[in-house]
């Protein structure tokens, strides 16, 4: 068993999709626990990606192909996953503000905090801020990731958060923001949980914002 | 005897692509455009391709036929003249004319004062015009900064073109909010030609558009795209694809990515009005993949630029190609390297607009004095474009043959005339040692800075007429009112 745990930290630095998925499915068929597979296999091994990527040793391409992996064995260990647990690897919902079109640097947070396990279910760009306060109504995920790269489009992260407020559900999210134009005072100002001006910062946010 | 069988080269000569590759690159670029085709968020533009050859499916999907995208892409005129506010300055942009300016929207600037980065402001990108205004090797001007201090976001455009007008009088690029903005920007320059027909002749500026790569066109760029085709605007419709994230990491593939766009902007601007001036763009860099930066001193820009701009005097069309920005955050070694790079290769490849002079951060902070130093930059690439001239007064013979072994050229006429054709540099420094002590050891930073201030002090751009001026005003208040809440 902590042969195969090791492997499926080996797969995820190679980025091996397949080997990743059928190691965990193996696992759960042994009857391991999901919570051991998590924190000493995929967990395990993304940890290692991530001191290679900040080494410089690792390329966004190649994280992402183990963020990929990582995802496809969640998939399988989610269900299993109990409550507290799954908690522990949240939700996030990403959605780039109304009349902003930019989306590479929403799309690159996203994948990275779901190599670090979150399960994020992205809007897209363009999103009306009443249909980002039903997203989270419907989805109650932890974290809510705003992205904006205009100065023209940022006031819509103020407005996205007051219409939280008024849906009387703003406690019950944590809003994370980002894009070029953004800063920590912008967030400050707008009330937002945490700024993140890359996404590998966003994804070190959100294991704080959800552990908080 | 006058010589048979010459061959001049007059100026250095680069290119990146040979005739092939661009004939496989356009070929390829077709075959995007028929098969794979590209999306349009907006009724008319589907319309009008729906009433044509093309065929749309799953909504919005445009597919064209190759006849149709060569009959179109024919129709563009080879050249564009633009003339600035007062008519004293004008740029013009046919096959190797190179032209140099700033770019546009930059979120923040570095305060002069404090040195932090701030915000954006009206004043900022009217001193930015006062800067260019003034410097001899720029030649065009995009506001450089972003107007924030404006009562409405959604007209910021048409603020940010009155800043323009007021602190500059060269040929500018303009970008716009959307339709509507781009029209009153239009009636604005229109006012200083009197009517809209005298100002088709004699255009003030060139409307900047993107499309969204890989091959989307949303509402705000197709409304701003017909409306110039409608007014015959010149246009560029320029990809900023970032390789490896919307675009192939090949750069071949990326080139053929971004041209298959440029050919679907000008089959729609065909149907809906042909003959509208199309200029061809593209920044066409890379993702950087440890920062997630899109690269503006990537060596891969000014390559890919290059051979966009290959294609483009293939295709007859002028360019709006890049260079003289950074990724750098300060006006540091970094910047003048990755400056210097790009405005070379963008210099040789013969593009027609280089821009975003000045950037620095990625495209997010602007400073003033990053102007000053790319105009020194300009001034050095442009010498080298002069090339090495061999007629018999400059192959020198005569003199010497005249000074002979052992003599000297400082005390001879021909050194009195030829030596002002070099480039005399304003800001380098080529003292000796104790001179440079001597003098206060200042760097080139310092001399930059001096500088800046001391255009910033002196000079003044041509005023606009009063009353013109309270018709500019009137454009950009109806507008405020328009989108007031
Ligand atoms: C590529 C690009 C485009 C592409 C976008 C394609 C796409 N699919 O996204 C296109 C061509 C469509 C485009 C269009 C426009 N753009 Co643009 N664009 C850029 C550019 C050059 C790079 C953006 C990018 O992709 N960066 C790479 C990604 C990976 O980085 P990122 O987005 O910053 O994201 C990282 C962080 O910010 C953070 N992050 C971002 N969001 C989030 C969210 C969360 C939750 C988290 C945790 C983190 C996070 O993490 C990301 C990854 O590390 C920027 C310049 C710049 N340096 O930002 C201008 C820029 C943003 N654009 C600008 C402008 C002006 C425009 C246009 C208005 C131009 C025009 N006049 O037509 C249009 C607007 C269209 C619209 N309505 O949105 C200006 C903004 C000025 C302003 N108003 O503030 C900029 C700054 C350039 C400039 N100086 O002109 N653009």
């Amino acid at each position: 068993m902590t042969e195969k745990l090791g492997k499926i930290a080996d797969g995820l630095l190679s980025g091996n999709v397949e080997e990743v998925s059928n190691l965990t499915q193996e696992l759960l068929d042994d009857g391991t626990d999901p919570e051991e597979i998590l924190q000493k296999g995929l967990f395990a091994g993304m940890d290692v990606v991530s001191q290679k990527f900040k080494d410089c040793e690792m390329f966004i391409p190649e994280v992402l192909r183990s963020a990929k992996a990582m995802q496809g064995a969640m998939e399988k260990l989610r269900p299993k996953l109990s409550e507290a647990s799954s908690s522990k690897a949240g939700t996030v919902v990403t959605a780039t503000v109304q009349g902003d079109l930019h989306d590479i640097g929403k799309n690159l947070a996203g994948m990275m905090m779901e190599g670090s396990g979150f399960n994020v279910i992205d809007m897209g760009i363009d999103r009306k801020t009443e249909d980002i306060v039903n997203a989270v109504k419907e989805n109650k995920p932890q974290i809510l990731g705003l992205s904006a790269l205009l100065t023209t489009t940022m006031p819509k992260m103020g407005e996205v958060i007051n219409a939280l407020k008024e849906a009387g559900i703003r406690d019950q999210v944590k809003v994370m923001i980002g894009g070029a134009p953004v800063t920590d005072d912008f967030a400050e100002e707008i009330g937002a949980d945490a700024y993140a001006p890359n996404a590998s910062i966003g994804t070190e946010k959100a294991l704080e914002l959800i552990k908080a | 005897m006058p010589k048979i069988n010459q061959t001049i080269q007059e100026t250095p000569y680069f290119r990146v692509l040979s005739e092939d590759q661009i004939e496989r690159i356009y070929s390829a670029a077709l075959d995007v455009i028929q098969r794979t085709g590209a999306r349009f968020y907006h009724e008319e533009a589907l319309e009008l391709f729906r009433n044509s050859e093309a065929v749309v499916t799953d909504e919005n999907l445009v597919r064209v036929p190759l006849s149709l995208v060569e009959k179109a892409i024919k129709t563009h005129p080879r050249k564009i003249n633009l003339t600035g506010r007062s008519g004293k300055h004008g740029i013009k942009l046919d096959r190797d004319t190179v032209n140099f300016g700033t770019g546009s929207d930059l979120p923040f600037t570095y305060d002069r004062q404090t040195g932090e980065r701030r915000r954006t402001t009206y004043q900022d990108v009217y001193d930015a015009g006062r800067i260019l205004d003034y410097l001899p090797n720029l030649d065009f001007f995009m506001s450089h900064g972003i107007v924030q201090d404006c009562p409405n976001t959604q007209t910021y455009d048409r603020h940010q073109c009155l800043a323009m007008l007021e602190g500059c009088t060269k040929p500018m690029v303009l970008t716009s909010v959307d339709g509507e903005g781009l029209q009153d920007l239009w009636r604005m320059c229109s006012l200083f030609r009197g009517n809209e027909k005298e100002y088709r002749l004699n255009p003030m500026f060139i409307t900047y558009i993107e499309p969204i790569s890989p091959l989307m066109n949303d509402r705000s760029a197709v409304e701003k795209l017909l409306f110039s085709a409608e007014k015959g605007i010149p246009c560029m419709y320029t990809p900023c694809p970032s390789s490896g994230a919307t675009a192939p990491a090949s750069l071949a593939g990326m080139i053929v990515q971004s041209l298959a766009e440029t050919l679907m902007a000008s089959v729609l601007t065909y149907l809906k009005n042909p003959g509208m001036p199309l200029v061809m763009g593209g920044v066409t860099t890379v993702l950087d993949m440890l920062t997630t930066t899109y690269s503006y001193g990537s060596p891969e820009l000014s390559l890919a630029s290059a051979a966009n701009t290959d294609v483009s005097k293939w295709l007859g069309l002028p360019m709006f190609s890049t260079g003289g920005c950074t990724d750098s955050k300060t006006l540091d070694e970094q910047a003048a390297i990755e400056s210097a790079t790009s405005l070379y290769y963008a210099f040789l490849s013969g593009a027609n607009l280089v821009h975003d002079v000045g950037y620095m951060d990625s495209g997010v902070n602007a400073s003033l004095e990053s102007l000053v130093m790319n105009n020194e930059i300009i001034g050095m690439v442009k010498q080298i474009g002069k090339g090495i001239n061999t007629e018999e007064e400059y192959l020198a013979l005569e003199l010497i043959d005249q000074i002979g072994p052992g003599g000297e050229f400082l005390t001879s006429e021909h050194t009195l005339v030829h030596y002002k054709e070099w480039f005399q540099p304003k800001l380098q420094d080529r003292s000796d040692y104790a001179t440079w002590v001597r003098e206060g050891q200042h760097t080139m930073a310092d001399r930059i800075q001096s500088e800046t201030d001391r255009i910033l002090k002196e000079h003044e751009p041509e005023p606009i007429d009063k009353e013109l001026h309270q018709e500019l005003k009137k454009i950009v208040q109806d507008a405020d009112e328009r989108h007031a809440k």
